[in-house]
């Protein structure tokens, strides 16, 4: 398993679920968290590569990493 | 531009999941969506197809059907989920309902009314008129 250096406030398992599911989940997450939370995607779903930073751009939330898991990956997330 | 207005009028259940996908992951953005399910659009959300599944389907459709490896909800689910959360409001078309000898009791719950041509464009006036 890969390493990364964020510690999530919250884990969203979105594994198994396809397009919009993940990002549906994450945008549920998003609403209730307060600015500054650190939220851990976990996705199998490869579109979500490319459409949680287009929405995460538009809405003014960050990116902080994305790490492969060979099954899935995992997008940090800060809110802001 | 302050959101879409959606005309459904297709039964392929491809369209119909289209329109669900978009229109929940914007309502859910805070972007408003108007769906109005007219002339064929409406009959996907009969209770006896959505029950039985008899949608009509195209390769996709089926693929989506078929899936036990993927976990996709089904259009109903998305717009009901999607109302929870968003500014999405469905319509049921009127004029197709009474051609089918149909009320919204018909139809699976995720329609806040039926509605007529005018009330549609009133409610698409100041928005980006889509139709599938």
């Amino acid at each position: 398993m890969s390493e990364t250096e964020h510690e999530p406030d919250v884990t969203v398992d979105s594994r198994g679920a396809t397009c919009p599911g993940p990002l549906m989940d994450l945008i549920g997450k998003v609403k209730e968290s307060d600015p500054g939370t650190v939220i851990e995607l976990q996705t199998s779903d490869d579109g979500s590569k490319s459409d949680v930073p287009e929405w995460l751009d538009e809405a003014g939330h960050d990116l902080l990493e994305v790490v492969d898991h060979d099954d899935y990956w995992s997008m940090y997330v800060e809110t802001n | 531009m302050t959101g879409y207005a959606i005309v459904l009028a297709s039964r392929e259940l491809s369209r119909v999941q289209a329109v669900s996908t978009i229109a929940s992951v914007a309502a859910a953005s805070d972007v408003p969506v108007e769906v109005f399910a007219t002339m064929e659009g409406l009959l996907p959300f009969e209770k006896e197809t959505v029950e039985s599944g008899d949608f009509e389907v195209g390769p996709v459709g089926e693929r989506m059907l078929e899936a036990e490896d993927m976990d996709v909800p089904l259009f109903t689910e998305q717009f009901a989920q999607a109302k929870e959360i968003g500014p999405l409001n469905l319509y049921a078309c009127e004029m197709a309902m009474d051609l089918m000898g149909q009320d919204l009791d018909d139809y699976v719950d995720v329609f806040d009314e039926s509605l007529g041509v005018s009330g549609f464009l009133n409610r698409a006036q100041d928005k980006q008129v889509v139709f599938v």
